[in-house]
């Protein structure tokens, strides 16, 4: 990376939980010509970025589709980004006259709204799924865009925690500096600020050993807390600050920045099933063998290896059934509809459903569209 | 009038956005779909609504008697437009379809339609989206046809801007916690609109400084 790229770099990393729009339509990296590789992305400043750095070395398009100014999966997840959006990144941004070839490479973490069939139907464009994580796009390329099984699944690596770690620290400081600084002057300011960066670091980095999906989180989450609490006090015991009320300002901080992550501390990442979207009403995901022709488009998309073809039967099986996020990428892909999700309670919701309704903190999968207009 | 960014939240929870589009429009928002309709429909005339979402401007139309396609990419908006009837006596008719600007052209022959409408659509789209959308509602209208078009724009006075964004921030980080996006507002919706070739261009703002209707023509006789 270059030394003048930095600062930017830097306001976009940890500024990345918000949506930062970036200019749509074609770029070239490199020296494109007419048989060079056109990648899909969406419109979000870090992803682009990130992307023209790794690409370094290699000559390629990015065809940046309008994911207003959201990171590619959870644009998709929340219908920001959908096969629409690429059919249109096609059309507008005049590809078809810089390149000789028909065929994009879509980003397969956009699988759950990006249907790959919608797009050829309506452009003619063939399509192909790259691979789910962009630092290994060189290697992809590398290989003549032929996809290697790894790389389609996720990861949630060492480096990436830490970095989710300073995204939510630096809010939280920029938010509880003021108020923590005004009500309890400069010793509570120190200690609650300590805290936060070291519970938030500490709970990303030790992640991979404690419960993230079960009832166990609560356990730790108030151990967190406690720590963090604990922590704050023994600042106040150095600096001759404890007192009743700087006692009182710590607790509140402790547990304010452990309760801001636990509303969703899955859902930073998508190695896990968010929070929010999945509750305490877990679904899971359910082939109905009859229907499986054995296509394994859906193989092709799932982050989480959940799925396996088997190969002399000619059908999928879901082999992993623990692992799986609950994202929905296989059943949007699935040309025979043949999965489902089924919900504790014994509901299921179908795969035309899981296409035509789109996640966020309002609208919920579970909603359901039917006569008489929808309920809830 | 109240802005326009949280129709946003509004959108990614389709049951609730008409109420809340009427709330956030000042209680103008039925006003405008009629207004448009008013403009673009009539007994037996094709119309086609662009981004018509739970279908307020599309049901104007069929009212008056027009024989209409609205088309959204929004699923769940259409599923809502759906559930709507149109009245019966005027003798217009509606047809769904879920589509995006950019595909209009795959469904619908060029000169097919007596009139294109589209409110509030324009300003979620890619700048080259919004070009190419007008654009392809040019071709898509027959010589002498009429587009109308209404959306949140940027007031042309200092304070009226000025006040418009102190406005509309809160709302921008509302709808950004809820949905993780915004919508844009759009600087020059008649510029836009005569550079698609549109002629006879006419711009009111009816109700408030930050939101205009524009009309365009396409030319009878071909003139480029
Ligand atoms: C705020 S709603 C307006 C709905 C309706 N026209 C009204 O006035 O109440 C905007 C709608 O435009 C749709 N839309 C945005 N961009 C679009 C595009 N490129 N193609 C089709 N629909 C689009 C959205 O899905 C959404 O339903
Ligand atoms: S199996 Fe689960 S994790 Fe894999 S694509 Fe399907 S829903 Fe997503």
């Amino acid at each position: 990376m270059k030394a003048r790229a930095l600062p930017g770099y830097l306001y976009d990393t940890l500024t990345r939980l918000f949506p930062h729009r970036t200019r749509t339509g074609l770029r070239a990296v490199g020296t494109p010509g007419p048989d060079a590789p056109v990648l899909v992305t969406g419109n979000y400043t870090l992803t682009v970025r990130r992307l023209t750095e790794h690409l370094a070395g290699f000559d390629c398009w990015l065809l940046v589709a309008d994911s207003r100014g959201i990171n590619v999966w959870c644009a998709a997840g929340g219908g920001h980004l959908t096969h629409h959006d690429v059919i249109a990144a096609i059309r507008t941004s005049g590809v078809a006259e810089r390149v000789r070839h028909r065929e994009v490479v879509l980003p397969q973490l956009g699988a759950t709204g990006i249907e790959r069939r919608a797009i050829t139907e309506a452009t003619g464009w063939a399509t192909r799924w790259g691979p789910a994580r962009l630092e290994d796009l060189p290697a992809f390329l590398a290989r003549g865009s032929r996809i290697v099984k790894r790389w389609r699944f996720m990861r949630f690596p060492a480096w990436e925690r830490f970095e989710m770690a300073a995204v939510w620290a630096l809010p939280m400081t920029l938010v509880a500096g003021p108020v923590f600084g005004i009500l309890g002057g400069r010793r509570v300011l120190a200690a609650t600020l300590l805290q936060v960066w070291i519970v938030v670091p500490g709970l990303f980095l030790t992640v991979p050993h404690w419960p993230v999906r079960g009832r166990g989180r609560w356990v730790v989450f108030a151990g967190a807390a406690a720590a963090g609490f604990g922590l704050a006090w023994g600042v106040l015991a150095l600096l001759g600050g404890v007192s009743g009320g700087h006692l009182i300002l710590a607790a509140v901080a402790s547990v304010a920045a452990v309760g801001v992550l636990a509303v969703d501390f899955a859902g930073t990442t998508p190695w896990y099933p968010s929070y929010v979207n999945s509750f305490r009403n877990t679904p899971a995901i359910t082939l109905s063998e009859d229907r499986c022709t054995g296509a394994a488009e859906c193989v092709q998309v799932c982050p989480r290896d959940v799925l396996a073809m088997e190969g002399r039967r000619r059908k999928v099986r879901v082999a992993r059934p623990d692992d799986c996020i609950a994202c929905g990428a296989c059943i949007v892909q699935c040309p025979e509809d043949a999965l489902h999700f089924r919900y504790p309670d014994g509901r299921v919701v179908e795969a035309a459903t899981i296409r035509s309704t789109r996640l966020n903190m309002m609208g919920r999968r579970t909603v359901h569209v039917g006569p008489g207009g929808p309920a809830r | 009038m109240s802005s326009f960014v949280y129709m946003k939240v509004l959108e990614s929870a389709p049951w609730r956005y008409d109420r809340g589009i009427r709330w956030l429009s000042g209680g103008h928002i039925e006003a405008l779909w009629q207004r448009l309709a008013e403009r673009a429909a009539g007994p037996g005339r094709r119309v086609l609504d662009i981004g018509c979402g739970t279908g307020g401007v599309a049901l104007a139309c069929a009212a008056l008697g027009a024989d209409v396609v609205g088309i959204d990419m929004n699923a769940e908006m259409l599923a809502v437009a759906r559930s709507k009837t149109v009245a019966a006596d005027a003798g217009g008719k509606v047809e769904w379809v879920e589509l995006g600007a950019a595909e209009i052209e795959d469904r619908f022959a060029e000169a097919c339609f007596d009139a294109v409408v589209s409110s509030l659509a324009l300003s979620e789209m890619s700048p080259e989206g919004r070009r190419y959308a007008l654009r392809v509602a040019w071709s898509r209208l027959r010589p002498g046809g009429l587009l109308v078009v209404a959306d949140e724009v940027r007031p042309t006075d200092a304070a009226a801007r000025l006040w418009q964004r102190t406005r509309r921030a809160p709302l921008v980080a509302l709808t950004w916690l809820l949905t993780q996006t915004s919508t844009q507002v759009l600087d020059d919706l008649a510029g836009l609109v005569r550079e698609a070739g549109f002629t006879q261009v006419r711009e009111t703002r009816p109700w408030s400084s930050d939101l205009a209707i524009v009309e365009g023509v396409r030319p009878a006789e071909e003139t480029s």
